[in-house]
């Protein structure tokens, strides 16, 4: 079961007992030292300046749905991949450096904060800084303080995805086993698992199915 | 298989079991920058090191350089998505055009071994029909050379890497030297679907060996192909062609980074390469130098080459460096069953089918592409997931239904363009080297690919019995930039891949590559490198 607290309707508890941590025994040293190196206190905030880390924090919670601890520390694993220049090797020509670019869409969204809530992103209460996202990812390929909406949302979700489901918690929480070496997998094929997995408790649960939330969503897309 | 280890021991010169010989490059023989080396390679990838191993063999006085590390598997490597970052080129570059296309990750490699250290390990061939696409449908290019032109290098590489597959039924026909693998449920619903639409799909063509090849053993399945083989089953140069080359006295200068290459106004002809490694600026004297340095570096490592002679950089007299540079069109299409898949088990590529691969006289469109299973691990589906729009909860929600979807990826042949290429930008590396400006636009031809090859993929997947599919528009794969072409108006090198412009350099790469097909490159790169490489022996 997942560290994370995710409701049931949301996603939560699919695979009880299930734990990749548990089987750390059975990786190779390099691979633990990297995967465990994400368990212990996270690094020091270094590159976001303290309102840019509130901002950025906020913003993070509010696009990976963490909203109560324990949680997966994306604003430090972020700000350290900004901190060591650790970018994806390329940069739009209309958006600078991925770091600079972080900054800029911070302000922006204080910015907007503050034009629509009189207060920043990060002291804004959870439904109102949800509403303002979900008016940027509407935008497009429109124009959202001067930057392509759409390029602004990839290099959010780009950082926050790769951060959050770096993390065994996460992985817990969707059924993957984390590292496979020098282990490998014996029994592949469908509805087939090793002895370590753990099946589904709710294998129907089509997420385009699954209830209000999803109901939510489709109603934002077709606004 | 006596035959391979004759003519490319590599795979016997490994320890037995995972790991590199640390011997082999302990008594690596090293070369002086004042040495005139018979050739310096710029780039040790698919290219640079079979150009490497070829003239190490044939008694050439042989160095390759890499801006990245010599990898050692077993301490470098993770079996980890996100703590594989540093396989990629991650230093600067910018995108542009109507349809930027983001670098680094999938289209890149840094380090001995290029990016086949990370590619997914598909390896199949190019079709006759991708050499003369001009001809025959009035688009794209016609290569200098035929298909029967590389034949018999497809086949020696093929056994080198080796290749694992069924017997092919497209192009030319041809059967590989090792049997099909295993297929997980990815493969398996991929093979479901297509039969149940009458599509015909086949098992391989993948460069991981099925049984003990020389020292390397069997793959073991855990999923991580795209981070770096650490069984050492999965075909890179790093394993397949480097030993070879140490053990015939070629030396590789890991992290070092050719800046420039020089040039004799007098003669004409190029001296050697400028690199930096450790901070200093060194030069390696060279009678001839071969760049290897993939579609976008070797593009920028021309246009920072100038001088008297070429103002706007090596070899551009006609203004063709880092022109028709093209990328594959790759949609990942993904289908949601009640059983579990659990695509990340046993590696991405197993089955692909090439019935969409030539023009079909009764589409509006040319060309085609082929389909394959791909199998994204967490990080990469969530980018799939969150390309969808889902955010928050919903995406939380989507992404802990991973274990039920399956997903496929197609390769869509998007044409050679003028208008597509590298530039300099005005931004500098950390070395104050221009970094490359990659604009990227498609054409009305590309688009009706990718919606064609969209609806075939949902026809497999609904077929197999998915009750949702969904898509990601995404790009695969870089090849172009620094063309081969009948003469120097069209092209920068001939097809013995020696530059017009300066006879004793050479481009010996994925940049040479005049279309693509909807084929993964590396076989042919590899392909197109030996052959140059013989008849450089010569």
């Amino acid at each position: 079961m997942s560290m994370l607290p995710l409701d049931k309707n949301d996603g939560g508890g699919r695979y009880p007992g299930f734990s990749t941590l548990a089987q750390a025994h059975s990786w190779d040293q390099a691979t633990a030292g990297v995967v465990l190196g994400r368990i212990g206190p996270p690094p020091e905030i270094r590159f976001f300046t303290p309102q840019e880390e509130a901002g950025a924090a906020a913003l993070l919670d509010q696009l990976l749905g963490q909203h109560a601890e324990p949680r997966v520390p994306v604003v430090n694993f972020v700000d350290s991949r900004l901190a060591e220049k650790q970018t994806d090797g390329w940069r739009y020509e209309d958006l600078p450096e991925d770091g600079e670019a972080w900054r800029k869409t911070l302000a922006a969204l204080d910015h907007s904060a503050e034009e629509l809530y009189f207060q920043p992103f990060a002291e804004c209460p959870e439904s109102e800084q949800a509403a303002l996202l979900q008016s940027i990812q509407d935008l497009g390929n429109s124009t959202w303080q001067g930057m392509r909406a759409s390029r602004v949302w990839g290099l959010w979700t780009r950082y926050a995805a790769t951060a959050f489901y770096s993390h065994p918690w996460a992985w817990d929480e969707i059924g993957f086993g984390g590292p496979a070496y020098p282990r490998g997998y014996k029994n592949l094929g469908i509805d087939r698992r090793e002895s370590f997995e753990v099946a589904d408790a709710s294998p129907g649960e089509d997420p385009l199915e699954a209830g209000p939330a999803a109901l939510s969503q489709t109603d934002r897309k077709n606004a | 298989m006596s035959g391979v280890r004759s003519r490319n021991e590599s795979a016997w010169l490994l320890p037995p079991g995972p790991g590199g010989n640390h011997k082999l490059r302990e008594r690596m023989r090293r070369f002086d920058d004042a040495d005139e080396v018979d050739i310096a390679v710029v780039g040790c990838g698919a290219g640079g090191s079979t150009v490497l191993q070829r003239l190490a063999r044939a008694g050439w006085r042989a160095v390759g350089f890499d801006a990245g590390p010599f990898w050692d598997p077993e301490q470098d490597w993770v079996s980890d998505e996100a703590g594989s970052h540093h396989l990629y080129w991650n230093e600067p570059r910018v995108i542009a055009g109507d349809n930027p296309v983001p670098l680094g990750s999938n289209n890149s490699g840094r380090g001995v071994g290029g990016s086949m250290v990370h590619y997914a390990g598909y390896t199949p061939r190019f079709h006759p029909s991708d050499f003369r696409t001009f001809t025959a449908d009035g688009v794209g290019a016609d290569w200098p050379i035929e298909y029967e032109d590389l034949k018999p290098y497809y086949e020696a590489i093929e056994e080198e890497l080796p290749v694992a597959g069924d017997t092919w039924p497209w192009g030319d026909p041809h059967s590989y030297p090792h049997r099909p693998h295993p297929v997980s449920g990815n493969g398996e619903l991929f093979l479901r679907g297509a039969y149940a639409c009458g599509i015909q799909a086949k098992v391989g063509p993948v460069a991981i060996s099925n049984g003990r090849f020389g020292n390397r053993p069997h793959c073991i399945y855990r999923g991580f192909c795209l981070q770096g083989c650490k069984v050492n089953a999965k075909a890179s140069p790093l394993i397949t062609h480097v030993p070879d080359a140490l053990a015939h006295g070629a030396e590789i200068r890991a992290d070092s980074m050719v800046t420039r290459i020089d040039f004799d106004e007098q003669t004409g002809r190029a001296t050697g390469v400028h690199y930096v490694q450790g901070g200093r600026e060194r030069f390696q004297r060279a009678r001839i130098v071969a760049i290897a340095g993939y579609s976008i570096e070797t593009p920028r490592l021309l246009l920072n080459s100038t001088s008297a002679r070429f103002p706007d950089g090596m070899c551009n007299d006609f203004d063709q460096v880092g022109r028709y540079l093209m990328v594959q069109g790759a949609p990942q299409t993904a289908g949601r069953f009640d059983a579990e898949v659990r695509m990340w088990k046993a590696p991405p590529p197993e089955v692909s089918t090439e019935e969409f691969y030539e023009t079909d006289p009764s589409k509006p469109y040319k060309r085609g592409f082929s389909v394959q299973t791909v199998s994204p691990l967490p990080i990469t589906w969530a980018e799939h997931v969150a390309a969808q729009g889902y955010w928050g909860a919903d995406f939380r929600r989507y992404m802990s239904d991973y274990a039920h979807w399956a997903c496929l990826g197609a390769l869509c042949e998007f044409l050679p363009l003028e208008g597509n290429r590298v530039t300099l930008a005005e931004e500098k590396d950390r070395h104050g080297i221009p970094v490359a400006r990659f604009s990227y636009s498609q054409c009305d031809n590309d688009r009706q690919l990718l919606e064609a090859a969209q609806s075939v993929m949902e026809k497999i997947l609904k077929a197999a019995g998915a009750d949702e599919v969904i898509t990601i528009k995404r790009y695969a794969h870089l090849v172009g930039g620094a063309r081969m072409a009948t003469d120097e108006k069209h092209g920068v090198v001939d097809g013995s891949c020696r530059t017009f412009a300066v006879p004793n350099l050479y481009i010996t790469d994925g940049s040479v590559l005049p279309t693509q097909g909807s084929a993964n490159p590396a076989l042919t790169i590899m392909a197109v490198a030996a052959r140059a490489a013989e008849r450089l022996a010569k």
